[in-house]
């Protein structure tokens, strides 16, 4: 081996070998540095003076028109009794649960079963279903609400027309509940293409020989498939679920972009519309900081719950 | 086209008596090529729509071409001495910039976590990774307060910075090079007198590229498709990116019409790279990092 | 009035950069070096840093003022005072329009960093003037008072002898209609809103494909007009207090108007601006389009095949023989508090808004219609809009029209008052309960907002 060779330099200069051996300790701490300062300026700072900022209201005087009239005072607990008083925040929360039961489990059964697809035998067009089931993950969320927008409004859908000419009754896509649908449509949309793929790499991991012995006992490919291949790819299909769920929580940039098309959706339809609003249209930063805080603990509580129940179950298939 | 390279492939093939039948192969041909298309269809949409300038997007039957495509192409480029095209190199440079800074944090972060052992070794991990749960939508505006007391609000700065920390990012790093960079080799090189920036620059960095790449790509598609921090950070429309860009077409006020046909081109245009970035690179995509950081 | 589409056809030379350089082809490249791309990537940042510090330059050269505003071409009419005052220098930068602008500038201005000049909307310079983001020019300005017309300068003034901006462009509603469907139908052009109805319920009659016109949700500015011709004031100054009411009673009177029309179904319900609505203009699923002066300009941009076959009508009154309208929209050019050059920029203003030359050329350029009334006298104004070429004495009559317009008291929250209006009726419509709820809710919103924040109420 290369060490056995190198000794004798190394032996010949003892006190530059002294002196390198004190990097090693700092090393680690220089190599993360940039992650730590990038983190704690942009993240840890903002994060703080969300706080800051969620004990803080506006105070006018007066008319409020006047050259000082306005001024930032204490606040104390106020933005936070407010934030989780207000019933709308907990119909959005309760929307977004909605909208996430329907989602993950279309979403994540739709990549599943696509990534069994794409390994099993005998299927074919299988490089093409592959680019193309993964292609809407390269279009954003904006641009891809502004064409399904296109594609539910009556007057320009293609739907609307087939169902026409089909003389079929017209079904209307944005309305009070299918609005869900249609959300979560999008979102499936988008993200069933990333999900397909880290599930399908999941499977391709599997050793041959696995199925070699299933095979040679006459099982048929789709007991193989529900037998041996889903409980062998569960961690992934965890892990993706964990990441679809917290990306639901947070779901934002779909329903504001669908907004201005229908009457069904409101400013305040998730909690995260529901902080832009309070922040953006309303300039009440102080009540959206508030706000920020609670989701994100609640948030924070929900993933740390899921995640060490997972990682019981991810690592328990390992031994 | 090559298919991915993958950790580890099947070599063995099963006797043809027990391949699955005809007919479950043809159904899920079927099931495959319709997930595709329900796939392709937005997007054929969008090339379609295109192709109509303003009077044929709002009166002509949806999947019929028109003819307006060099027109919109056109009154893009044009409008507003290409104003458009000046977010493209935005966009590029944001997410590029971006990307490229936040692989190479990243990668760094990640080779300290997984090669070294040191106090505060798992709680600055823990801590970098909650950085996902705080959502962008509450940062933004405290982003943007700090960053004015420095007066860097409006500046490429404003919108590289804050993109190139990567919670998820640093993950992959970490999961691909305790897989990928054996310790005996830094170990070795530690040996021979290298300095540990030598170390990680000529030995572990090479090892680590197929991660290095894939975490590049994420981040980069990530930025491109960024809206609300540029939208917060920038107020100079000269330096928007694509996103917010084609989101002022859309939002020009009640007194002037949303510009649909601009939007719809400059949206096509923006995803055409992206797709074109897929198609090229994709076997670099090493997502079984994914299902490894699962099982590490 | 030109649309947009009809703005590059008529392309400008200018370049609206205000200060970054133009940097060079991206230079990044996989192949290069770490070393070389991080002196790259600081060789770019310092490049930038530099070009982007501040916009006044040292004393000695020319007093440097930024703008920002969303008036399309607006730097070919400042080009015009630059070529004349080079002493003073303005550039203009373009944003995103609206409510958009007030967020960015409010935020900006708690940075100390707002611009020199901004362009406001009448119901954002209340709140503006709370967040002490813009400033009394009445010093500077003098007497332009009878440029404008009472209700404009009102809203300037808030009533008092502050002048916080100077009035840029106006909207005065008015009704568009198809003159080709009207005749199909055997409609004639509704005077009052009792006739209005009546011929809604005719077009639904005639077919039922079809419907006069829309009531958005989504479109507060809109209400807020019908509410002001019915006679609405939803904020009042009542000497040192606020006196709110958006549930008056013309206000009630106009939401139950239009709720117990979508009731009935024969006004449609869907909100304005979007593909639907613009196929609906097209293929004449709509009739009618109670709007503004400026709608020419969006007629053209979204149903352009239909030029020519519109007519404009002064909008139904609630009395017959009362002659009053509401706006919708308008801006003005307001001096921040932010500015080193308040007088220059105050002066600066009034040209933009003032003087002929500027004007005809806001109106040329930015398809705005002017504020002041010699410039709405302008020979640029004496041609109809290329869309309405079938009514020659449009401009004639929409100036009548202007001058009908009431005044308006726009209070300190009004975005919070426009951000329910949306969710609110957009629920009514949705749950199918009734309009006047959501008014309710809308006063309930905007008093509790005032409240909450300390703002003098009159009891």
């Amino acid at each position: 081996m290369a060490t056995t060779e190198i000794q004798p330099a190394s032996a010949a200069a003892p006190p530059a070998q002294g002196a390198r051996r004190r990097w090693p300790r700092l090393a680690p701490y220089l190599f993360l540095a940039p992650a730590i300062v990038l983190f704690v300026l942009f993240l840890l700072l903002p994060i703080i003076y969300t706080v800051y900022l969620s004990l803080r209201r506006v105070q006018v005087s007066g008319l409020g028109l006047g050259p000082g009239a306005r001024s930032e005072v204490w606040a104390g607990l106020d933005n936070y009794r407010d934030a989780v008083t207000d019933m709308e925040l907990w119909r959005g929360a309760l929307r977004v649960l909605l909208y996430g039961g329907i989602l993950t489990p279309v979403m994540l059964g739709a990549a599943l079963l696509f990534a069994l697809l794409l390994d099993a035998q005998r299927v074919r067009a299988r490089r093409f279903a592959r680019i193309s089931i993964f292609l809407p993950y390269a279009v954003p969320a904006v641009t891809a609400t502004l064409m399904w927008g296109f594609l539910y409004l009556p007057a320009v859908s293609p739907f609307h027309y087939l169902l026409e000419e089909l003389g079929l009754p017209q079904v209307d896509l944005l309305g009070r509940v299918s609005v869900f649908f249609s959300l979560a449509n999008i979102a499936v949309w988008g993200g069933t293409g990333f999900n397909m793929i880290v599930i399908y790499t999941a499977l391709r991991a599997i050793p041959a020989e696995i199925y070699e012995s299933a095979r040679i006992d006459g099982c048929s490919e789709l007991r193989i498939a529900l037998r041996i291949k889903i409980p062998m790819v569960m961690p992934a299909l965890i892990m993706t679920t964990v990441f679809s769920v917290i990306a639901t929580l947070q779901v934002f940039s779909e329903p504001t972009t669908l907004r201005p098309l229908t009457n069904s959706i409101s400013s305040t339809w998730t909690p995260l519309m529901k902080i832009y609003r309070d922040a953006f249209a309303r300039d009440d930063i102080y009540l959206a900081a508030a706000t920020s805080v609670v989701i994100a603990l609640i948030t924070l509580v929900l993933s740390l719950g899921f995640l060490r129940l997972v990682q019981r179950r991810a690592f328990q298939d390992e031994q | 086209m090559t298919t991915t390279t993958l950790p580890l492939t099947r070599q063995a093939r099963t006797p043809s008596s027990d391949r699955p039948s005809r007919f479950l192969a043809g159904i899920g041909t079927a099931v495959l090529i319709l997930g595709a298309v329900y796939c392709l269809l937005p997007v054929a949409w969008l090339l379609v729509a295109s192709t109509k300038d303003g009077r044929e997007l709002f009166n002509s039957f949806t999947f019929l071409p028109g003819t307006g495509l060099t027109e919109n192409l056109r009154d893009l480029s044009s409008y507003r001495d290409g104003v458009y095209w000046r977010w493209v190199f935005n966009t590029v440079l944001y997410a590029g910039g971006g990307a490229f800074l936040s692989a190479l944090v990243s990668a760094m972060a990640g080779y300290a976590l997984a090669k070294f052992s040191f106090p505060g070794r798992q709680v600055i991990f823990n801590i970098l990774l909650a950085g996902v749960l705080m959502p962008a939508v509450t940062l933004a505006i405290p982003q943007y307060l700090l960053l004015a007391r420095v007066e860097l609000t409006n500046t490429y700065w404003s919108v590289l910075l804050p993109s190139i920390l990567s919670p998820y990012g640093i993950y992959l790093a970490r999961i691909y090079t305790a897989a990928a960079v054996p310790d005996s080799v830094v170990e070795a090189a530690r040996t021979d007198g290298a300095s540990e920036f030598r170390i990680f620059l000529r030995v572990a960095l090479p090892m680590m590229l197929p991660g290095v790449v894939t975490i590049f790509l994420f981040q980069f598609v990530a930025i491109w498709n960024n809206f609300l921090l540029p939208f917060i950070m920038i107020s100079d429309d000269s330096r928007f990116p694509i996103t917010v860009g084609l989101y002022t077409f859309l939002n020009q006020g009640a007194d002037r019409p949303a510009l649909y046909t601009l939007v719809i081109t400059g949206a096509l245009l923006s995803v055409l790279p992206l797709i074109a970035l897929f198609l090229t690179l994709q076997r670099y995509w090493r997502v079984d990092l994914m299902a490894g950081a699962v099982k590490a | 009035m030109k649309s947009p589409l009809g703005m590059w056809r008529n392309q400008h030379r200018w370049s609206n950069t205000a200060d970054a350089p133009r940097t060079p082809h991206r230079f990044f490249g996989k192949a290069t070096t770490v070393a070389g791309k991080a002196t790259a990537t600081l060789a770019v940042a310092a490049t930038l840093a530099a070009g982007c510090g501040g916009g006044d330059s040292d004393d000695d050269g020319p007093i440097e003022l930024t703008y920002w505003a969303w008036a399309p071409e607006l730097a070919s009419v400042v080009e015009i005072w630059n070529e004349s005052h080079p002493d003073v220098q303005v550039t203009v930068v373009e944003q995103a329009g609206g409510d958009d602008m007030v967020t960015r500038v409010l935020a900006a201005s708690e940075a100390g960093e707002a611009p020199d000049l901004i362009q406001a909307e009448y119901q954002a310079l209340p709140t503006l003037i709370s967040n002490e983001v813009v400033a009394d020019v009445s010093e500077y300005v003098g007497d332009i008072s009878d440029e404008f017309g009472e209700g404009t300068w009102q809203q300037v003034t808030l009533g008092t002898d502050a002048v916080w901006g100077i009035p840029q462009d106006t909207g005065p509603m008015m009704l568009y209609y198809r003159i080709d469907l009207f005749e199909q139908f055997n409609l004639s052009v509704p005077t009052t809103w009792e006739e209005f109805a009546e011929t809604a319920r005719a077009v639904r009659a005639a077919d039922p494909n079809r419907y006069l016109t829309t009531f958005s949700a989504n479109d507060p500015g809109w209400f807020a007009g019908l509410a002001q011709q019915a006679g609405a004031t939803w904020w009042e100054v009542e000497g040192d207090a606020w006196n709110v009411e958006i549930d008056d009673e013309a206000t009630l009177r106009v939401a139950e108007y239009w709720g117990g029309l979508v009731a009935e179904d024969v006004i449609d319900d869907q909100p304005m601006y979007t593909p639907e609505w613009n196929t609906a203009l097209n293929d004449g699923t709509l009739l009618a389009w109670v709007s503004a002066v400026w709608g020419p300009g969006v007629l053209e941009g979204v149903a352009g095949d239909t030029a020519g076959l519109w007519g404009m009508a002064p909008l139904p009154q609630w009395t017959p023989g009362e002659n009053r309208t509401g706006s919708w929209g308008g801006s003005s050019t307001a001096v921040t508090t932010d500015s080193d050059h308040p007088e220059e920029a105050a002066e600066f203003a009034v040209w933009l808004n003032t003087d002929p030359e500027a004007t005809t050329a806001l109106v040329r350029e930015s398809n705005i219609y002017p504020a002041s009334r010699q410039a709405q006298a302008s020979p640029a104004l004496q041609e109809p809009p290329e869309f309405f070429s079938n009514q020659p004495d449009f401009y004639s009559l929409a100036s009548e029209i202007a001058d009908t317009a009431v005044g308006v008291t726009w209070g300190p929250n009004v975005n919070v008052t426009y951000s329910t209006y949306r969710d609110a009726f957009g629920a009514a419509i949705t749950d199918g309960t009734p309009f006047t709820d959501a008014v309710h809710d809308m006063q309930e919103a905007t008093v509790n907002d005032m409240r909450d924040n300390g703002f003098a109420l009159a009891e």
